[in-house]
């Protein structure tokens, strides 16, 4: 059904006449119109069907005006710009735009998928879960792999988005979501009262539906009066107005969070540099929710065919974009709302008549739907539609209320029908962060009822169907939430325009329209037409025990797809109630969530992707490490240099050449990332007493000493060197990692359980950069380096620091070593940092100087058996395992996890401990994490007595040395000890001492 | 003589072009992070006696003379900036002064990195980052609060209405340049309540 006319010669408040546009639909040009959305361009274009359904392949075509949509949905964009699964009647149409039709194959009009449809038989509701069950290895390798090329809707774009996404925060008194009347109108009378108005509206256009509504407000029209409340709202200062914005859910504390499409509707906009997306964090002090409402469709048989649309979105398509949807329709209902559909038709010049379920429908609409000719068949539903790609004809049937089968029919032919089974408020968001709801039996449909939250529903989102009564609720709630959240806030003293509006009969709900002969068999009854679950599929799960309406909804899927059921809900209880003769509210309701419609991912990582996704910290030297073409390595979110290959080096020689620089020569080590705390006051020495397992009141001032901290279990959490700067004044460091970390630590333990002790702690890692000078010429270098202090080594020996300055640089020089050999780390302000690098490294070229990385000094440490906490130690380590007892002190009275080292288990026998290995074969390298074994067998299990801890080839012994946390390990000096590997190898190693050099520590007081 | 050369975090990026704040680092300006209990009236006392001013005991206020200007930064803490070359010795006359009062100020004029963002729009581009509603009353000049700035810790000064100082440590001066460039990027203008006074 292409290429007819279906353009009407006028009308269209939404487009621009004068300005044509083209895009491409599956690869055809079509024409539209400025305003079009992708729906009204490709249905004026004489095509209906969109796309094909989920499961069964059905063609389908659009059933809605806007965000209820969930037939057409639609890829747009191409390549990284392209998105699948949007709603055609949401997509505003540019010039150049490309859109393509969803889970077809090969074609729209013909699908091989659609085979399932005539096997649908064997496709009943819990399908996947009765048939996918055996054998178990087909789920993952068969039926998983099929099943998900043949459902599933558009594709996602394989390469990366070239869009940029950015979040924004706001606080606004007022939050009104939804741009209707009610919205405008309330948003209006908050303003008045002075506080601060957000208003949201998903739409292009602000006014909700107002143009599709009858009466009168004022002298005016519906849509004049919305028109000019905007535009009022626009000049306020106190207002500001989201457009193409979706509030998609609502959290605690009145947390909202709306998604904008910024520059989905013109790629200029994103050619200017706008973000594609904003996705705004709201926090509302009173939310007004105008959400409106949205149409129901009826369940009748086959209605899901091409051409059978709500009836309001029919009125859209005729009203906003001059499209008519066919030439000759029926007019399906239960209510009087739909015959403005039918009166608008009738105006276009479309031959139409309507189908009436009630016995008496007497509504001042149909009274002049009747004055204006139209035909009304009341006490009548459509029992049968023929035509598959589009509508042919249908029967149509008499009915009475509560009656189940089909008695008298007739056919009539058309080509497109309008159903309106009712109107439900749209709860969603009411719903999301816990409002109750309640059950109308006017509206047949829920309303909402309380809420803990400061927010309220009006106009048809509170179930207020009519003119005068939204008005009037909006007005009067848009004070109110001005009042409460501005006690101030002064009286809108607005008066209401007289409204005129027609009367309107009852509505009388219908849940299922009978149809001839069995239904389900050529006949289905769409409920959910997303998950393409039918009324049948309802009714199946409550005769195999799915009677909880939860338990029916993941059986079946009802409710479950992209639109979270927003036209499906209430029809699938209905359904559910007529099946087990239970009420509408006894059967209850499934769970809102969040997202109201689907959002992007992009606005959800917003600006932080690429190098936003994660903060990197450099030090002074980055630049440095950068440029000398260093490798980097994480430490928390420190890039740390690890080695620096020079060419021609691969990372294993750099590495060793940067440990014989050491061993031989000298090195430099940026070291700015050690944690720095400064500790002051009265009480300092005793706090650090307790903070660390061996005694800090007894260092002198000017001395340096090496402590473990444990935590309450007494396992080790950190160390580091404390260097006591005055009496009642240390300056503390910790590892890397642990900086952060451990200024916490001391500030908890001062703030919640010492609250007696003077101290101040004051975190100031990066006030300093820190380099450690190391190996044997590194006192050499610094003499170089026009110290005015002493560097003698009887001046300024192992555990001892200086203050003074380095030629210009104001220095503090700490003589303290990690590499065992001679070693001095002096801290330089931060921006003098890489001056004085530079002159370091100038200062030791004469002596072969090399910068070297964290690797070097990893294998430099384990050369020397010094432990490095998160690798010798676990979590489940004390300084006891590692062979720090000497540092667990005797005298002390406390200390953090003193205690706990009592316990039985942390004192009895086969503790793990720490010890060295040296391999058999000392080239043989063990693998980091390697596990001993009592005795080797086979296959698993095995013993396991213990692991690698630390493991390297060491240039300077020209060997593989290791460490290790082994079962009695001290006691077992002398034994080797089986690693079996992967792939059945087997390493032997032999427990020594885990101090493989210089054992007797010569070279660090040399 | 083995000069010093500095080198602020921030030296080697130039001022960028392509946003609708204009974005530069503060380099000159000294920091010193000053502990003390407000309750303390000794402490009170000699602080005022070293600054020329009284430490604000106000949550996010500041307080100034002449070019000393202190942050509030909790009930026992303080930032106190001035010009970079005063800052050591201001640091050394506090500790002198409060000497024998329970206290500590330490020079840490080095552990921040200063972004100043000046122009139309400077509270939004921070909103984009932070929960905190810049466009609203408690914010006026002279306002210091600290905040979660994207993915990270900063602290914030209102100098003017349309003069914003964000202090970030060090290590983060890259990537909170960054976010900001981003943020302010011409063409992703919101104007959020433009027309608020």
């Amino acid at each position: 059904m292409t290429g007819k006319p279906y353009r009407l010669a006028s009308g269209g408040n939404r487009i621009d006449r004068s300005k044509p546009l083209s895009f491409s639909f599956d690869g055809r040009t079509v024409q539209g119109f400025a305003g079009d959305t992708v729906a009204s361009a490709v249905l004026a274009s004489g095509q209906r069907v969109f796309g094909r359904s989920y499961k069964y392949h059905r063609p389908r075509g659009v059933i809605g005006l806007g965000s209820e949509e969930m037939n057409a949905l639609i890829g747009v964009g191409v390549g990284a710009r392209h998105e699948p699964n949007l709603r055609a009647t949401q997509i505003e149409l540019f010039n150049g735009m490309t859109a393509v039709s969803q889970n077809r194959w090969p074609s729209l009009n013909f699908d091989i998928g659609a085979i399932n449809n005539k096997l649908s038989r064997f496709f009943p509701g819990g399908f996947y879960y009765k048939t996918f069950m055996w054998p178990r290895a087909f789920w993952k390798h068969v039926y998983e792999p099929v099943i998900r090329y043949a459902a599933g809707l558009g594709k996602a774009p394989e390469d990366r988005d070239p869009d940029t996404y950015e979040h924004m925060h706001i606080h606004a008194d007022v939050v009104v979501v939804g741009g209707g009347i009610a919205g405008l109108t309330a948003a209006e009378a908050a303003a008045a009262g002075g506080v601060r108005v957000l208003l949201i509206d998903e739409n292009p256009v602000l006014g909700g539906i107002a143009d599709l509504t009858a009466g009168k407000v004022g002298e005016g029209s519906v849509a004049g009066y919305a028109k000019a409340v905007a535009d009022r709202l626009a000049a306020l200062p106190n207002v500001q107005i989201l457009s193409r914005t979706t509030a998609v859910g609502h959290f605690h504390h009145n947390y909202m969070m709306a998604f904008e499409r910024v520059g989905d509707h013109d790629p200029s906009i994103l050619a200017a540099g706008a973000p594609r997306h904003r996705l705004w964090k709201i926090r509302a002090g009173h939310i007004l929710l105008a959400s409106g409402a949205l149409e129901r469709p009826i369940a009748f048989a086959n209605n899901d065919r091409p051409g059978i649309t709500l009836a309001s979105a029919v009125r859209g398509m005729v009203e906003r974009y001059g499209v008519a949807p066919g030439t000759n329709g029926v007019v399906f209902t239960n209510n009087d709302d739909a015959y403005l559909t039918a009166l608008a038709l009738k105006k276009a010049g479309v031959n139409v008549q309507v189908v009436d379920s009630r016995a008496r429908p007497q509504g001042e609409l149909v009274q002049q739907a009747m004055a204006a000719g139209i035909e009304v068949s009341p006490s009548s539903v459509i029992s049968k539609v023929d035509g598959n790609l589009g509508v042919k004809s249908v029967k149509i049937a008499a009915y009475r209320k509560g009656q189940g089968r089909v008695i008298t029919e007739k056919k009539v032919d058309c080509d497109f029908i309008a159903m309106s089974g009712g109107w439900n408020p749209a709860l969603h968001l009411w719903c999301h962060n816990g409002g109750k709801i309640r059950f109308d039996d006017g509206l047949a449909s829920f309303r909402p009822n309380t809420h803990t939250d400061a927010i309220t529903a009006i106009g048809a989102a509170n179930g207020s169907m009519s003119v005068a009564e939204t008005l009037a609720e909006a007005l009067s709630a848009g004070e109110a939430a001005a009042k409460s959240v501005n006690a101030k806030a002064k009286a809108a003293k607005t008066k209401l325009p007289a409204v005129e509006e027609p009367s309107r009969g009852a509505l009388e709900a219908i849940w299922f329209a009978p149809a001839t002969g069995g239904y389900n068999e050529g006949n289905k009854h769409f409920i959910d037409y997303q998950n393409d679950v039918t009324a049948a599929d309802l009714e199946l799960a409550q005769r195999e025990g799915y009677e909880s309406v939860e338990h029916t909804k993941r059986y079946t899927t009802f409710g479950m797809a992209t639109d979270q059921g927003k036209t499906s809900n209430l029809n699938g209880l209905g359904v559910l109630s007529e099946a087990t003769g239970r009420s509408i509210p006894e059967i209850g309701v499934t769970t809102f969530r969040p997202p109201y419609t689907p959002y992007s991912f992009g606005s959800i990582a917003g600006s932080l992707t690429k190098e936003l996704f994660l903060p990197i910290r450099g030090t002074p030297i980055f630049n440095w490490h950068k440029d000398k073409g260093a490798v980097f390595e994480p430490v928390g979110q420190w890039r740390r240099a690890y080695t620096y290959p020079s060419a021609g080096e691969d990372k294993h020689a750099s590495i060793t050449r940067e440990i014989l620089a050491v061993r031989n020569k000298v090195g430099l080590l940026d070291a700015s990332t050690l944690g720095k705390i400064e500790i002051k006051g009265p009480d300092a020495a005793e706090f650090l007493d307790r903070m660390y397992t061996n005694m800090f009141s007894t260092l002198k001032v000017g001395k340096c000493r090496y402590g473990l901290m444990m935590n309450e279990l007494g396992f080790l959490s950190d160390d580091g060197v404390t260097v006591r700067l005055a009496d009642d004044h240390f300056l503390m460091h910790t590892t890397s990692g642990g900086a952060d970390r451990i200024a916490a630590w001391l500030e908890e333990w001062l703030q919640t359980e010492w609250t007696h002790y003077k101290v101040f702690v004051t975190p100031v890692t990066e006030q300093w950069a820190q380099f450690a000078i190391a190996g044997p010429k590194a006192r050499e270098v610094l003499s170089k380096l026009e110290p005015d202090f002493d560097v003698s080594n009887e001046a300024f020996p192992h555990m001892s620091f200086k203050i003074g300055r380095m030629g210009g640089y104001p220095v503090r020089v700490f003589r303290i070593s990690f590499s065992g050999e001679q070693s001095y780390e002096v801290a330089t302000p931060a921006n003098l940092g890489r001056g004085l690098w530079d002159a370091i490294l100038a200062a030791g070229e004469e002596f072969g100087i090399e910068a070297y990385g964290t690797e070097a000094l990893h294998v430099l440490r384990a050369e020397k058996g010094y432990i490095v906490v998160g690798d010798e130690t676990d979590g489940t380590t004390t300084p006891i395992d590692v062979g720090l007892e000497g540092l667990v002190s005797k005298k002390k009275a406390d200390f953090i996890g003193k205690r706990s080292l009592e316990q039985s288990y942390l004192k009895g026998p086969n503790r793990k401990q720490l010890v060295g290995l040296l391999t058999e074969d000392p080239n043989d390298v063990l693998p980091d994490g390697a596990y001993a074994v009592r005795e080797v067998k086979d296959k698993p299990p095995m013993a396991m007595i213990g692991q690698v801890t630390s493991t390297y080839m060491s240039p300077t012994l020209g060997r593989s040395i290791a460490m290790a946390l082994i079962e009695n390990g001290r006691a077992r000096m002398g034994e080797t000890i089986s690693f079996p590997l992967e792939g059945g190898k087997v390493m032997k190693g032999k427990i020594v001492s885990p101090v493989f050099y210089d054992q007797d520590g010569g070279r660090i007081n040399a | 003589m083995l000069e010093a050369r500095f080198e602020s975090p921030l030296a080697s990026l130039a001022a960028p072009t392509d946003t609708y704040v204009s974005m530069r680092e503060i380099a000159e300006r000294g920091m010193i992070d000053l502990r003390g209990s407000a309750g303390d009236r000794k402490f009170m006392a000699a602080a005022k006696s070293a600054l020329g001013v009284d430490l604000p005991k106000q949550p996010r206020t500041t307080a100034t003379w002449g070019d000393v200007r202190v942050f509030w930064l909790s009930p026992d803490q303080w930032l106190i900036t001035c010009p970079r070359a005063k800052a050591q010795e201001m640091a050394d006359q506090l500790s002198k002064d409060l000497a024998g009062i329970h206290s500590l100020a330490v020079n840490v004029s080095d552990m921040r990195a200063i972004i100043r963002l000046e122009g139309e729009g400077v509270r939004e581009v921070v909103m984009k980052g932070s929960a905190i509603d810049l466009t609203h009353g408690d914010y006026p000049p002279g306002t210091v609060r600290r905040m979660r700035f994207a993915e990270i810790a900063a602290l914030l000064h209102v100098v003017e209405d349309n003069v914003i100082d964000i202090y970030v440590f060090r290590s983060f001066a890259q990537y909170t340049w960054d976010f900001l460039r981003k943020a302010a990027r011409k063409g992703s203008e919101v104007r959020v309540f433009p027309k608020a006074g």
